[in-house]
């Protein structure tokens, strides 16, 4: 009860809350909110001819306009809210619990094993996501090579531009998975647990030598339930917080990554690679206001929201450090 | 002067574990791919992009031979680490070239970038932090807020789009890519010497201001779009702790003596609030990285982050993913080294101590 309380002492708190469920309905109503097309269930929905290239205003058809080669500014909208959220909750939560997993036993079990793993979590850290993303990039694009799997781009190589893959008839199940898997995701979570892993190795070292948990294991108390009654729970709380950041920042990482074409399959980052030459033209932001600002909005509104929601969290879990009030 | 060489040495020695894991780490997983793939690390420096397909194919058999790329683990990790040590970083069928050369000749123009954007953003971070952090709810204090949240909250690519419509296509201030043409005409001819590769460094080293003006030109743009977010951030933790510093008894004692704000805040907070600062600039070196790759995508400036376009081809090379992986962390360490040597300047505790 004081936990919910100290949460909703402050309006921004609220707002973070009200950001982030906004999103959370809009992706769970997509299919209300804009019916998808059967034959074809991608967030980029076509009205009209896709060989029309000029970017067409708000219409019946497409209540925010189209972007170049005609696709609803709308639908991939309200499609993307889901894309970002799955995206950014996946990543986080698979990060998260590995970061969760490498902190808490390197330091429940300290000494040699603690320095190996937090050895590792450092090298980690000094190695640039993109570099992440380009190498598995090359690992699935090798086996897949070898399977016979070729690939081609279409319609030039600018940003968003889609391919076409010749992919060969008795491809196992594994590699058909693969060639649709999309890496950037895989890369994003193998590159971002360590900070987590900090986190959670202070806070399970500072927790392991207090009376309580002495007295637990005096008592008899097997070492599992020690580390899952006690000590996660008792120092899990800065790593929710930093997760809950996290969702927003990973999502406008993701969408950076496939506005510059290193994949990552973001609607709203497709959908603004699209328009991409009609907003860097001369008045463009203003006159195809459609294609530029609903996805920018949208981008701002996920990645404050999320971080306004960390905030607060971290109001209503960490009371007694306080917070930084920037 | 022997703690400088101390605090190098133990930089040093926890750069070359930082990269034994890594490389480790990297080879366990092009350990997935066949070997054809892993042939292409041992290629030869010379390897000659005008290869017939039957040519190419015997080439990546002998290497397979060559280096028991069909071995265990440990077995090739050895083999690829010593031809690693000897400076062939393999080849790249992507690039058409050796990886290492490839990726040594693309470094100037990242460095140029990420150098221009630190020296600006460090300074700025520092100095508006402690500004809004010593007024705290005055006016310059929510503006500074106000623009530090926004800033972070911003994409770069955004930024980088509402840059180019207004600078370059409205007004034809500033342009993308790293020359113009009739620049990179004198930059590329016979009597203009490539001292460092960084534009406006050779421009003026070679006494033609006008290629440094036009260096700068371009350089504007992705500059600020890279240090307007580090700003943010530099500056919204110098600010928090200068809040913090304010209310620290030394500042009270000093008021008590009759010293003047300014040289309370400039005197004697400034370095305690700038130096955890500057540490969370230093632990986050990685990501700055990963931001100079994407501000030189966004404009077109041919640096290292080509290296990671080119591995969307769906062309399977392994020289490039692992070299450019192994290239980053090396990049990584001397960021930090940078921004190791900018807080010591600030702090002289640190300077004392490392």
């Amino acid at each position: 009860m004081r936990t919910s309380l100290r949460f909703f002492s402050r309006w921004q708190n609220w707002l973070g809350l009200l950001l982030v469920s906004m999103f959370v309905v809009v992706a769970i109503a997509a299919p209300l909110l804009s019916p998808n097309v059967p034959e074809d269930p991608s967030a980029q929905k076509a009205i009209g001819r896709v060989t029309r290239l000029e970017p067409q205003p708000p219409s019946t058809e497409a209540p925010l306009g189209t972007t170049a080669s005609q696709y609803s500014v709308y639908h991939a909208l309200v499609w993307g809210s889901r894309s970002a959220l799955v995206f950014g909750l996946m990543v986080t939560i698979f990060s998260a619990f590995i970061g969760i997993l490498v902190g808490t036993t390197s330091a429940y079990f300290g000494g040699f094993i603690n320095s190996l793993l937090m050895r590792i979590s450092d090298a980690f850290l000094s190695f640039p996501i993109i570099a992440g993303v380009v190498l598995v990039q090359q690992i699935v694009t090798s086996i897949l090579y070898d399977a016979g799997v070729a690939f081609m781009r279409v319609g030039g190589t600018f940003p968003g531009s889609k391919g076409v893959f010749f992919i060969p008839e008795n491809l196992s199940a594994f590699l058909t998975w693969l060639q649709q898997a999309d890496p950037v995701p895989v890369a994003f979570i193998l590159f971002s647990w360590m900070p987590y892993a900090r986190l959670m190795n202070t806070g399970v070292l500072r927790l392991k030598n207090t009376e309580y948990v002495e007295a637990a294991r005096v008592a008899g108390v097997k070492n599992s339930r020690i580390i899952f009654r006690h000590l996660i729970p008792n120092s899990i709380a800065p790593v929710i917080v930093m997760a809950a950041k996290d969702v927003g920042g990973m999502v406008l990482l993701q969408t950076t990554f496939t506005f510059i074409g290193l994949g990552g399959n973001s609607p709203w980052g497709e959908l603004l690679a699209l328009g991409r030459d009609w907003i860097i033209s001369a008045g463009g932001i203003f006159t195809y206001w459609w294609v530029f600002m609903p996805a920018t909005v949208a981008l701002l509104l996920f990645g404050i929201g999320w971080n306004l929601l960390g905030d607060g969290l971290n109001d209503a879990l960490n009371p007694r450090t306080q917070t930084l009030k920037y | 002067m022997r703690n400088l060489l101390q605090h190098l040495m133990k930089r040093i020695i926890s750069l070359l574990i930082t990269l034994f894991i890594i490389t480790a780490v990297l080879y366990a997983t092009v350990m997935f791919t066949p070997a054809e793939t892993r042939a292409t690390l041992f290629m030869p420096k010379n390897t000659s992009p005008r290869m017939t397909e039957q040519q190419y194919q015997a080439m990546l058999n002998r290497m397979i031979e060559k280096y028991h790329l069909n071995d265990p683990y440990p077995v090739q990790y050895y083999y690829w680490v010593s031809s690693l040590l000897q400076g062939n970083w393999g080849y790249s069928p992507v690039l058409q070239e050796n990886i290492l050369s490839a990726i040594i000749a693309r470094t100037p123009a990242t460095a140029e970038l990420a150098l221009f954007s630190i020296l600006l953003f460090i300074p700025l971070g520092i100095i508006s932090g402690v500004i809004a952090g010593s007024r705290q709810h005055k006016a310059s204090d929510h503006g500074f807020r106000i623009t530090a949240f926004i800033a972070t909250s911003l994409p770069s690519f955004i930024l980088a789009l509402i840059l180019l419509s207004f600078f370059y296509v409205d007004l034809h201030w500033f342009a993308p890519g790293r020359a113009t043409s009739s620049i990179s005409n004198v930059i590329n001819s016979q009597d203009f010497r490539l001292y460092t590769g960084m534009y406006t460094i050779d421009g003026l080293l070679n006494g033609r201001p006008d290629v440094t003006l036009d260096a700068l030109r371009h350089l504007a743009m992705p500059v600020f779009t890279l240090a307007i977010a580090h700003w943010a951030t530099l500056g919204r933790i110098t600010r928090a702790t200068m809040v913090e510093e304010m209310q620290q008894d030394y500042v009270t004692a000093a008021r008590a003596r009759g010293l003047s704000d300014n040289r309370i805040v400039w005197g004697h907070t400034l370095r305690n609030a700038a130096s955890p600062a500057l540490t969370s600039s230093i632990l986050s070196a990685t990501s700055l990285l990963t931001g100079v790759y994407v501000v030189e995508i966004l404009f077109n400036i041919n640096g290292i982050s080509s290296v990671a376009v080119s591995s969307m081809a769906f062309i399977p090379d392994a020289s490039a993913a692992l070299g450019f992986g192994i290239y980053n962390v090396i990049l990584v360490w001397f960021l930090m080294l940078i921004l190791d040597v900018a807080q010591s300047l600030i702090d002289p505790r640190i300077r004392e101590a490392v």
